[in-house]
């Protein structure tokens, strides 16, 4: 049983550090990627899905990759550039993809993936959560094939786009609701966890240094988002999306703790907050989420190096 | 030194088993000087909470007039939290009948007489629903300059109780914590963030009943009901969140205090109460609060037990 691999879908907003975690999904022997799928988030959706194309060109991996949501559900889409550059890839030069594009919607395509793995598939979503909210409606069956989700968004505490929300969320709280209200368990690795899962300035230059397509690659697109991270006094480079890839792989490096956790979709300052349970009195009827609050930042940093490497 | 020196204040509280032993540090405090009490509807209905502020301070002798506030919130139905605080809004003890009459003035009436007549700014101590103070500052925005600071007791940056986002004394009024919050007056806002820090065992309040008298021993009592309570609920002491609001006032080297942006959430399916602390700076917006988020637990309580000596010699009728 040991070779039987994870099935895994990756639904992402094709941004820098969403690059990283594909980077590194492809190379945990743990996990079988069935499919990509891109959304609206860190850029618009043409650039995210000729993003994605373009990482697996880079990889040499032949993974199909659809097009999904080009706006939230509800909301109107806030890019951001000011971290990841006009291209999504902080301006890293990548050709582009040369196999031809799939025209399947990314809702299809995933509900066809989970219909495949016989209730084994899990996807890791690290943008808003446009495209699983309207796989979740347009396939209600869908909630019964999935394993678990885990999203690279939200805060127990805090946020980052607001006082009170992360970008993720904040972005489509409603598809985010949906997610959490799916009855799919959902693992959350929020601003909690991701603000301390940072590479060091010298990690990611070191990292850099090396010659190879990717090492080169992981140079070029972080310098911009490495400045950002300055600017807002983080510790370092923080790859976000990597988190919930390891956590799959690797559980042991992360903490946290099961949580009923829901989105806040009407508050005037706290739209897209993920609501815990996890400190007050009162708690929500049901525990649908684990929330992973902390990480062996060492052991994490020297896994992303690793795999980064084996390229 | 001449009472000139005092620093005047208001008590406007829902007692409550917190904020008795709130206002049992305020008059102990020699650096205080009580000008009025007021009772709003919170922990218990305005009845419960009035008579049970006018036992409080024939207990403690605070001889300063007591108004009775509004009924309820500005806007909302009243909550009231008689799983923690009992029936009575403050079961445990038995307590002195109150002995001088309650103000013919309503709260606000007396607050804005209290805060004209004093040659000096006011601080008001606000360990319930903020609504008496909203109202004031409603009704009288004139006396805005003559209002020192608020330090109050409600909130939390990290997380709520009454539910995950909010603490009970925003959420039972939370258009009133906006009016306080963003009146442009200094708030001090002691929220869970520190008051399930600031946590009494069963050892401290075994020191404050040793020192033996009247008040003492009530406050003990009070200290173990409150104790009895949260231990069933899981925590690990009793967070006495009301004194807070006092100590932070006269002794901020005890606590860690954080300037920030912090506004109130009116709305949402789940956020309504909830104190949103700008903890980043994301909104540009310059810091209203001076947030007490930290406490030497050890001086903290300290501080109690060397308030109930205060109350040697005094003698109580029970």
């Amino acid at each position: 049983m040991s070779e039987k691999k994870i099935p895994v879908w990756i639904d992402t907003d094709t941004g820098v550090d969403d690059s990283v975690a594909l980077l590194v999904a492809n190379r945990l022997e743990q996990l079988e990627i069935r499919g990509i799928s891109a959304v609206a988030g860190n850029v618009e959706v043409p650039r995210t899905f000729a993003n994605a194309r373009r990482i697996c060109r880079l990889m040499g991996a032949r993974i199909p990759v659809y097009r999904g949501a080009e706006k939230p559900l509800f909301r109107e889409l806030h890019t951001a550039p000011y971290v990841h550059g006009v291209d999504g890839l902080g301006g890293a030069p990548l050709p582009a993809s040369e196999e031809p594009e799939e025209t399947l919607p990314a809702w299809d395509a995933l509900y066809q993936a989970a219909q495949a793995a016989d209730g084994e598939l899990q996807v890791v979503a690290v943008g808003p959560l446009t495209n699983l909210a309207i796989a979740f409606g347009k396939y209600p069956q869908l909630k019964g094939l999935l394993k678990r989700i885990l999203i690279m968004g939200g805060a127990a505490q805090g946020g980052n786009v607001t006082p009170a929300a992360e970008f993720n969320i904040y972005a489509d709280p409603h598809a985010a609701q949906m997610v959490f209200k799916s009855g799919v368990p959902v693992v959350m690795c929020g601003l909690d966890v991701t603000m301390k899962a940072y590479l060091t300035p010298e990690e990611v230059t070191e990292i850099g240094s090396h010659d190879t397509p990717v090492c080169r690659y992981f140079r070029e697109s972080t310098k911009m988002s490495l400045a950002f991270f300055e600017r807002v006094t983080a510790p370092g480079l923080c790859p976000h999306d990597v988190c919930p890839v390891l956590f799959l792989t690797h559980p042991q490096l992360f903490t946290g703790e099961e949580a009923g956790v829901y989105v806040e979709t009407q508050g005037a300052l706290t739209l897209g907050k993920t609501v815990t349970d996890l400190w007050s009195d009162k708690q929500f009827p049901q525990k649908n989420a684990f929330v992973v609050l902390d990480v062996d930042r060492e052991r994490f940093a020297a896994l992303v190096r690793e795999l980064l490497l084996s390229y | 030194m001449s009472e000139r020196k005092k620093i005047p204040v208001i008590l406007d509280g829902d007692p409550g088993h917190d904020d008795a032993i709130g206002w049992m540090l305020a008059k102990a405090s020699p650096e205080l000087d009580i000008l009025a009490v007021t009772s709003v509807a919170g922990n218990q209905t305005i009845e419960k909470t009035t008579y049970n502020a006018r036992r409080v301070c024939t207990l403690l002798g605070i001889e300063a007039p007591v108004a009775q506030g509004r009924p309820g919130p500005l806007l909302s139905a009243p909550i009231t939290a008689g799983n923690i605080h009992g029936q009575t809004g403050l079961d445990g003890p038995k307590l002195p009948e109150p002995e001088r009459p309650l103000s013919p003035l309503g709260a606000v009436e007396l607050m804005a007489e209290t805060i004209r007549k004093s040659p000096d700014p006011v601080t008001i101590i606000a360990t319930g629903p903020e609504t008496n103070v909203a109202a004031l500052l409603l009704a009288h925005p004139e006396l805005k300059p003559k209002i020192a600071r608020i330090s109050e007791m409600g909130g939390g940056i990290a997380y709520g109780n009454w539910t995950p986002a909010a603490e009970f004394n925003i959420l039972v009024d939370p258009e009133a914590a906006d009016i306080v919050f963003s009146s442009g007056i200094p708030v001090q806002m002691a929220g869970l963030d520190v008051t399930e820090r600031a946590l009494v065992f069963p050892e401290d309040f075994k020191r404050i009943r040793a020192v033996g008298n009247p008040v003492a021993l009530v406050v003990a009592d009070w200290l173990e009901f409150f104790y009895q309570f949260h231990r069933s609920i899981g925590y690990a002491g009793a967070p006495v969140h009301d004194p807070v609001a006092v100590a932070s006032l006269l002794h901020p080297e005890l606590f860690t205090i954080r300037e920030m942006y912090v506004a109130i959430e009116t709305q949402g399916e789940y956020c309504r109460g909830t104190t949103v602390g700008d903890v980043n700076g994301s909104t540009g917006r310059a810091p209203n609060v001076r947030c007490v988020l930290d406490v030497n637990r050890e001086g903290f309580v300290d501080l109690l037990v060397d308030a109930v000596r205060a109350y040697d010699g005094k003698e109580v009728r029970i």
